[in-house]
């Protein structure tokens, strides 16, 4: 049997300020790294989980998201009795013609942000079937009413219940919130689909239209018969793969995140390293000792590796429950966090510190505890006892 | 008593030489010491400092190798035990006591005696049990959840003893252990040593640079620049601390026989 892991964390105790400057350093590097996490998940979240595996993003050709696409009403028509799509109980097609644009609005905090409003009909929420209203009810066509995403509900001002939005020319009268699973369209407001048009004065009714097929063959069919029809210049994709591409940017963040984290992490290893190296200094008539009562290399090597986990499981600790409290705080002043999507409208994000963030910053501790405790456990182990016995 | 010559020696060093290499100087620590000493006897190192005397304490407890020559101990011959095995033969068989106590700061004093213990197969309520029962014989029963900070440098000797003796070894090596201690406290170490030979049959050998430790022990060896004094030279040494602990308080059957005997 080698040293108990209490020497190795009774060390690390032992010498409150060393250790607590460096574990506050290992901290930092886990706040920053949970936060951002977090933020990247909730965002890859919103764009991952917009898309549905059996609808079609239907937009004019060579536009690249639908708030530049345009189409007629007559293109609209044609498609909507294509076969392959979905229909509900009343036999109706699940096509929804839905118009986007990108207004201001003010936030609670006094700021100007673009949103996203979405001219609708009914039939969109069979189309979007995560989309669910939590609150209130569905709007009523023509009777300038709005209902509003989760994301917008705790963002901008007069975004609630019964109270009225200014955007366009018109006021629109908030009578529903809705949640849709965490997904990008909750920072959306949605409105009738005509109302809209006439209230932006659009040469084109809609912007784009969305299909739910009938099966994955048909989604497959649909897509390359609507590519390939000549009369309109359309052109379809799964929603999937429109907001994986529309996604990239997040996972572009994810990597510049991901090497900030490391790099910081890297600088909290030295401090480690730093910090253990002194101790190894310090106890060097120690080791000499506990060598020459019979421990070996490796017990020596271990503890001092064991030693600087610890300390960068203190970090972790302190860190996680500075991270948690810093996103309850940021989440209720802010409420939530906005991004400026490719659309230039504003995504609205709440920030979860969640298990798997937690776990990756985890991960980023130990390896600065690992890493960072490596050189000096090997020197620890290296020394020869007699010359460790002369420090005395 | 036994007579001496009836025993077995515990501890053969057979033309032992050390050597230093610092820079392009070599440094002669020990040069060709040879020496015996029989199981359960009490003796001392002495001699000015840079004699050698931490040099040869080091290569009988196996933390050092000599440069030529062998050592045994029991009839273990250390030099083909490879490094592991030395460590595991050192946990087992010798106790060592050092000037400055080593003891482990975080840990209280009877973790600390139960250290040697982590290195057996003894369950944790054994370990410290024994740890206790090691305490109670260097006195310090009450004193079994102190950390070496509130203890007193003598308090702290004598758990450094208590951890020396927690694995029953046969061979107790101590490096002056006096060396930091006052000297009231310094007596009651050498008399616990004493009662370690006289109660438990503990081999025991000691550097020390007190003349007072004569009254103590067995026999005394005199090393000087690395070289072990025999015959006249030896005597001379002798009486020389005698001399300086005030008077013949050595008997002189302790006297060295040429060779280095005790
Ligand atoms: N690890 C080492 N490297 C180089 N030289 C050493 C080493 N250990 C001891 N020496 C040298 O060997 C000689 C003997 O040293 P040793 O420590 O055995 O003396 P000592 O008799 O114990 O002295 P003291 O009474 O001061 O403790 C000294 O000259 C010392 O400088
Ligand atoms: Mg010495």
């Amino acid at each position: 049997m080698g040293l108990p892991v209490s020497y190795s964390v009774r060390n690390v105790l032992a010498r409150p300020m060393r250790s607590m400057m460096t574990a506050g350093v290992i901290a930092l590097v886990v706040v920053a790294a949970t936060l951002f996490l977090g933020l990247i998940t909730s965002l890859k979240r919103t764009v991952a989980i917009s898309g549905d595996p059996m609808n079609l993003i239907v937009m004019r050709k060579g536009s690249d998201n639908d708030g530049s696409s345009q189409l007629s009403l007559e293109a609209y028509q044609a498609i909507r009795f294509f076969d392959g799509i979905a229909r509900d109980a009343a036999d109706q097609p699940l096509a929804s013609p839905e118009l986007v644009v990108q207004p201001f609005l003010r936030t609670k905090d006094g700021g100007r942000e673009n949103v996203l409003a979405r001219g609708v009909e009914p039939v969109a929420l069979q189309v979007h079937d995560k989309v669910r209203i939590v609150e209130g009810r569905m709007f009523q066509p023509s009777a300038g009413e709005a209902i509003i995403g989760r994301g917008v509900a705790s963002r901008y001002a007069d975004a609630e219940l019964g109270k009225e939005l200014q955007f366009g020319r018109g006021r629109w009268k908030v009578v529903g919130v809705f949640d849709a699973d965490g997904s990008a369209f909750e920072s959306e407001v949605w409105v009738d689909v005509r109302e809209l048009a006439n209230d932006a004065k659009r040469p084109f009714p809609y912007s784009g239209v969305r299909l739910r097929a009938a099966s994955p063959t048909d989604l497959a069919r649909l897509e390359k018969r609507i590519d390939d029809d000549p009369r309109y210049a359309l052109d379809a994709q799964p929603e999937v793969e429109y907001y994986a591409k529309q996604s990239e940017s997040a996972n572009s963040l994810y990597v510049l995140v991901i090497g900030i984290a490391v790099l910081a992490g890297v600088g909290a290893g030295f401090g480690a390293a730093n910090t253990m190296y002194a101790a190894v200094q310090a106890r060097t008539a120690e080791i000499g000792t506990l060598r020459a009562l019979g421990f070996s290399k490796r017990s020596i090597l271990v503890a001092f590796q064991i030693e600087a986990i610890a300390l960068a499981l203190l970090g972790f600790a302190i860190g996680a429950v500075l991270s948690v409290l810093l996103a309850l705080v940021l989440n209720a002043l802010l409420g939530g966090i906005a991004f400026g999507a490719q659309t230039f409208t504003t995504n609205v994000i709440t920030l979860r510190v969640s298990p798997s963030d937690l776990i990756g910053a985890l991960g980023l501790a130990l390896l600065v505890g690992v890493l960072g405790g490596l050189g000096p456990a090997w020197r620890a182990a290296r020394l020869r006892p007699i010359e460790a016995l002369r420090k005395a | 008593m036994e007579p001496v010559a009836a025993r077995e020696p515990l501890i053969q060093i057979l033309s032992v030489s050390r050597r230093y290499v610092r820079g392009v100087d070599e440094v002669h620590a020990l040069e060709n010491v040879s020496l015996s000493i029989a199981a359960g006897r009490f003796v001392a190192f002495m001699g000015p400092s840079g004699s050698g005397k931490s040099t040869l304490m080091n290569l009988v407890s196996g933390i050092d190798r000599p440069s030529e020559g062998e050592v045994l101990v029991a009839g273990q011959s250390l030099g083909e035990l490879d490094e592991d095995e030395l460590a595991e033969w050192r946990a087992r068989h010798v106790g060592l006591i050092f000037q400055f106590f080593n003891l482990i700061p975080v840990l209280d004093a009877r973790d600390n005696v139960a250290l040697p213990l982590l290195l057996t197969d003894l369950a944790k309520s054994e370990r410290l049990r024994r740890a206790e029962t090691a305490l109670r014989v260097v006195g310090l029963e009450e004193r079994t959840d102190h950390y070496p900070r509130t203890l007193s440098g003598g308090e702290q000797q004598r758990v450094a003893i208590a951890r020396a003796i927690v694995t029953d070894p046969d061979l107790i090596v101590a490096d002056e252990p006096t060396g930091d201690l006052d000297a009231r406290n310094a007596e009651a170490i050498l008399e616990l040593l004493r009662r370690l030979k006289n109660d438990f049959g503990k081999t025991i050998i000691m550097v020390t640079h007190d003349p007072r430790a004569l009254r103590f022990v067995d026999h005394a060896f005199h090393l000087d620049k690395g070289l072990l004094l025999e015959g006249e030279d030896a005597e001379r040494a002798d009486r020389a601390v005698q001399l300086a602990a005030g008077g013949g308080l050595l008997s002189a059957a302790g006297a060295a026989r040429p060779g280095g005997a005790a």
